[in-house]
């Protein structure tokens, strides 16, 4: 049998089983379907607060806000009792999930908004207070007096229903289906709704949007040089979650019939965390099984538990036993939980175990097969294309003008006035000795340094103020000193991300994926695949990024670069730490970027034949000025640079030494 | 009541809830500066602090009001067996459930101390069950202002104000010399800069962390002492609120900086003071947590704390 008809079995059985269950229930008496369709919700939470967590990497402690949000929006809007201005609308079931939702999704933009910004254990902590200050803003607003010496514009006003709750709350109508009396609707009616989010996350992870969110949880830095904006892409995953828990919140209200403020304490969250991490954070099966493993060891294991202890007690005798009640240990072990999964499986129970690095058995392989030199042939055609196409400067202007940069670290000069200039098609070199400020200079140039003086000028327009992801959307790429590729993503979707900001689609067009959205998709992976052959990764595509050896992680990092489709490259140090053999290979692909595609490339670059072979003009800083700028020729024979990279009196040495003419 | 005295009462109170909060704030700043964690489980060893000096008061036989040469000779001493047992609690914790991950993500730490901050609440929630727990008058209780000046006024000083500086205040002191002025504690600041350096000039970075987490572990219990002597009550989630109240006041002067953290905990208790007073303190929880959530965001670096890049 075929996996995919093997597949497709399972499939089926499931969904049969699906189908069954409430029936069957029914006929066996077991009256489980209630606990059921309320564990269901709970792992439809747990699968939205995975797309905060698992997906975008921001650790959310306050998820439950957004589930009271949810649940009070329900409440406030479809429950006939309360006499206040905000009560007795009994608006219908099914608009009022939807508000929920979207009500729910701007509260977790203006939360978010501000907030998103800061580093991960602190946004940790601002959710924390934020899931802390909306249980007591609900208990309180149920009956709010203002007495401002003696004047009393408000008195016991009432909009929330207090620490009493909203009850009770309008259940969904349709013709002909109980939902008044009978648990089994309720069953098919989260089933359906836990189905589709499932099905829309799916297709949400495998999109543009889902790779950005990884990409930031990978390195936040990177992904921002590679074109993903941060804090748009952590504002749609923040949005995103809390519209899932406010629907869930919505549907929890109306099936419940009554909410109080004390079913949205911090230990929701806690207990969806649990799920997440049990699971494994980031993969939705895994989500899916921690969920209902938590869910059936809080109504099932920890009662059966306690009533089989205390039946042994009696056997027994022992009076300790009898009076047992492990139900008291329940945050005891949901505790215990998130510490020994931590420690002993921190991916979880379905997520991908790190393979080691022994497992990337094709390393012995002939040499030639090792190190595939980049041909001409393989370029792949669309940058070609693109690279014919052209700019919208004229050729004799230069493509990078940098003028005057300066950059102060405390009292540090890191650059001085630096000018440089980058023409079209010219390979550019930037030498100097540690600490020059030459990675400064790159940082500067891509946006994540703002300087303190100077301008910088591409394609004839100010980069000033830019984020480093708007600077890679007008053509500049950037590689780093030390590798930053996403690790635990493929190799393939590595240059996916690098196409982030060349495409389109939005999250309903991930979602629905309609013809521009799936063309797009196919264009961008094919794409991505000519450029990997083109590097010399064609089989690697589908390899962890972390598992590739020194090299190719090198070659994959230029392979990413060239997918933002850039017009100037900013190669820093590519060279570093490879053998003869791969700096070779890499010199040669430099040169056919800029032969055949007219690229522009800035490097640093400390092997000198590599600089000095490849350059047509060299830039030298020391102590953040520029000391020398001229051919590589005239580089060599500079008595600044040399005195710079060797010290001071070596010239007066060699002069002694050569016999005067 | 006049409105300034019940200003200069709630002042009064918000000095010694605030000397309350700041010890709890040193250990929170203390780990934070070394090892970048934000120590969940810390407000819950400033819990057990108290159930675990109750324990230790009843040990040493004392059930009432200690008087004379008992109170000189007890009392430190029940501090004393106290701050060790909630320094070598900390330690534990460190050992068990942050060490192993040194190397790991910054949130996984994070996560497996919101894990053990559960279940130490949930061992002090079967240890003395759910209800509050009376905490004995062991220490005299009167108002210093009648009985040693003789004034006769609305507000009340009562020995038990002065306790609480009277124990603050010296450990604080005790605390900045031994960080300023002994190797160990040259050692701890070394190792908060730069933990890599610190290691290559021979310092031996783990025993340091363990050092911090002792520290702080000890100043926690303190506190559960304090509070218990003072309020005569103790509830087993007492320690999730004080601790993010105290984080907070941590945050608010500046994480990783200890002169900060005192003023940071002293601000804190004026403000949930006054609030309680002046606004309702039904919502002094929502006020906290928001100038928590406003200070991260738009000051992060506290009030005292200097602007360090971030070390990931």
């Amino acid at each position: 049998m075929s996996p995919g008809a093997r597949r497709a079995l399972q499939g089926a059985a499931l969904g049969a089983g699906l189908l069954v269950y409430p029936f069957l229930d029914r006929s066996l008496g077991l009256q489980t379907v209630h606990a059921v369709s309320d564990g269901m919700i709970y792992v439809l939470l747990a699968l939205g607060l995975n797309i905060v967590v698992g997906y975008a990497g921001l650790l959310d402690l306050g998820y439950a806000a957004f589930f009271a949000i949810g649940a009070y929006t329900m409440g406030l809007l479809n429950s006939p009792v309360l006499g206040s201005p905000l009560y007795g609308y009994r608006w219908s079931f099914w608009v009022c999930i939807w508000l929920a939702a979207g009500v729910s999704a701007v509260l977790g933009v203006v939360i978010g908004a501000p907030t998103l910004r800061v580093r991960g254990d602190y946004l940790a902590i601002i959710t924390l207070g934020f899931g802390e200050i909306i249980p007591v803003a609900i208990r309180n607003l149920g009956d709010i007096t203002i007495d401002i010496g003696g004047w009393r514009p408000i008195v016991r006003l009432n909009l929330t229903g207090g620490e009493n709750g909203v009850n009770p709350i309008g259940r969904p109508h349709l013709p002909g289906v109980p939902f008044e009396t009978d648990p089994v609707p309720w069953y098919f009616l989260i089933l359906v709704i836990g189905l589709a989010s499932l099905w829309a996350m799916n297709r949400l992870r495998d999109s543009r949007l889902g790779r950005a969110w990884m990409a930031i949880r990978e390195d936040e830095t990177a992904a921002d040089c590679t074109g993903v904006n941060p804090i748009s892409t952590k504002l749609l995953a923040f949005a995103l979650g809390a519209s899932f828990s406010g629907f869930a919140g919505s549907v929890y209200a109306a099936k419940l019939q009554a909410i109080t403020p004390g079913a949205f304490e911090f230990q929701v969250s806690i207990m969806l965390l649990c799920m997440v991490v049990l699971g494994g954070t980031g993969s939705l099966t895994g989500v899916i099984l921690g969920g209902m493993l938590i869910t059936l060891f809080d109504r099932v294991v920890l009662t059966e538990t306690t009533s089989m202890v205390r039946s042994v007690g009696r056997a027994t005798g022992i009076a300790a036993l009898t009076a047992a009640d492990l139900t008291l240990w329940r945050w005891f072990f949901f505790g215990l939980g998130l510490v020994l999964v931590m420690l002993l499986r921190p991916e979880g129970l379905a997520g991908r175990r790190a393979r080691p690095l022994a497992a990337v058995a094709d390393d012995t392989d002939d040499p030639a097969a090792l190190e595939p030199a980049p041909r001409v042939e393989t370029i792949p055609g669309w940058l070609r294309e693109r690279a014919e196409r052209g700019g919208v400067v004229p050729e004799a202007a230069p493509l990078l003008e940098v003028r005057g940069l300066t950059k102060r670290f405390g009292g540090v000069v890191a650059l001085n006035e630096v000018d440089l200039v980058v023409p079209r098609g010219a390979v550019i070199g930037l030498i100097g000795p540690n600490g020059a400020g030459k990675t400064t200079f790159f940082n500067v140039v891509t946006g994540l340094i703002r300087p303190d003086g100077g301008r910088i000028t591409f394609e004839g327009a100010r980069l000033a103020g830019l984020r480093p992801n708007a600077i890679v959307a007008r053509g500049i790429a950037r590689t780093f000193q030390s590798i930053r590729l996403f690790p635990q993503m493929t190799v393939l979707d590595n240059v996916l991300v690098g196409e982030h900001c060349r495409l389109a689609a939005t999250v309903a067009g991930a979602v629905l994926r309609p013809p521009a959205v799936i063309a797009e998709e196919a264009r961008a992976r094919a794409r991505a695949r000519e450029l990997l052959a083109f590097v010399g990764l064609g089989g690697k595509a589908d390899d962890a990024a972390r598992n590739l050896p020194y090299g190719d992680q090198r070659r994959l990092e230029i392979a990413r670069a060239l997918a933002t489709e850039p017009r100037l490259l900013l190669l820093d140090e590519p060279t570093a730490g490879m053998n003869p053999r791969e700096t070779e290979t890499l010199t040669e692909l430099i040169g056919i970027l800029r032969r055949e595609l007219s690229l522009s490339v800035l490097l640093i670059e400390h092997d000198m034949a590599v600089v000095m072979g490849i350059s047509d003009r060299i830039t030298a800083l020391d102590y953040g000025t520029r000391i020398a700028e001229g051919t590589p020729a005239e580089i060599k024979r500079h008595p600044r640079v040399i005195e710079a990279y060797l010290g001071a009196g070596y010239e007066q040495e060699l002069a002694a030494r050569t016999p005067a003419r | 009541m006049t409105w300034w005295e019940v200003l200069v009462q709630q002042t009064i109170n918000g000095l010694t809830r605030g000397a309350v909060f700041a010890l709890i704030a040193l250990g929170y700043t203390m780990v934070y500066g070394i090892i970048e964690l934000i120590n969940f489980a810390h407000g819950d060893v400033f819990m057990l602090g108290l159930f675990v000096s109750l324990a230790w008061f009843t040990l040493l036989g004392v059930t009432t009001t200690l008087t004379g040469w008992q109170l000189v000779t007890l009392l430190p001493l029940c501090f004393a067996l106290t701050m060790l047992t909630t320094a070598a609690l900390n330690v534990a914790i460190d050992r068990v459930a942050y060490r192993p991950l040194r190397r790991s993500t910054r949130l996984a730490p994070l996560i497996t101390a919101i894990g053990v901050s559960f279940m130490l609440e949930n061992v002090a929630l079967l240890w003395k069950g759910p209800a509050p727990i009376a905490y004995p008058d062991v220490f005299p209780s009167f108002d210093i202002l009648r009985e040693w000046f003789g004034v006769d006024s609305a507000i009340f000083v009562t020995s038990k104000d002065l306790l609480v500086v009277g124990a603050t205040l010296p450990l604080m002191l005790a605390l900045h010399y031994f960080v300023t002025r002994t190797r160990w504690g040259k050692a701890m600041r070394a190792t908060a800069q730069d933990r890599e350096t610190a290691q290559a000039m021979g310092i031996d970075v783990e025993r340091t962390i363990l050092l911090t987490f002792f520290v702080g572990g000890a100043l926690a219990g303190a506190a559960g002492l304090i509070q218990g002597m003072y309020y005569n009550i103790g509830q087993w989630w007492m320690g999730y609120q004080a601790g993010l109240r105290a984080f907070t006041a941590a945050v608010l002067g500046g994480i990783g900086n200890m002169a900060g953290a005192a003023l940071g905990g002293l601000m804190i208790g004026f403000l949930s003071a006054w609030s309680d007073q002046y606004i309702s303190a039904r919502w002094t929880n929502a006020i906290v947590f928001s100038i928590l959530i406003l200070v991260l965001v738009f000051r992060p670096h506290g009030l005292m704390g200097e602007r360090t890049p971030d070390k990931t």
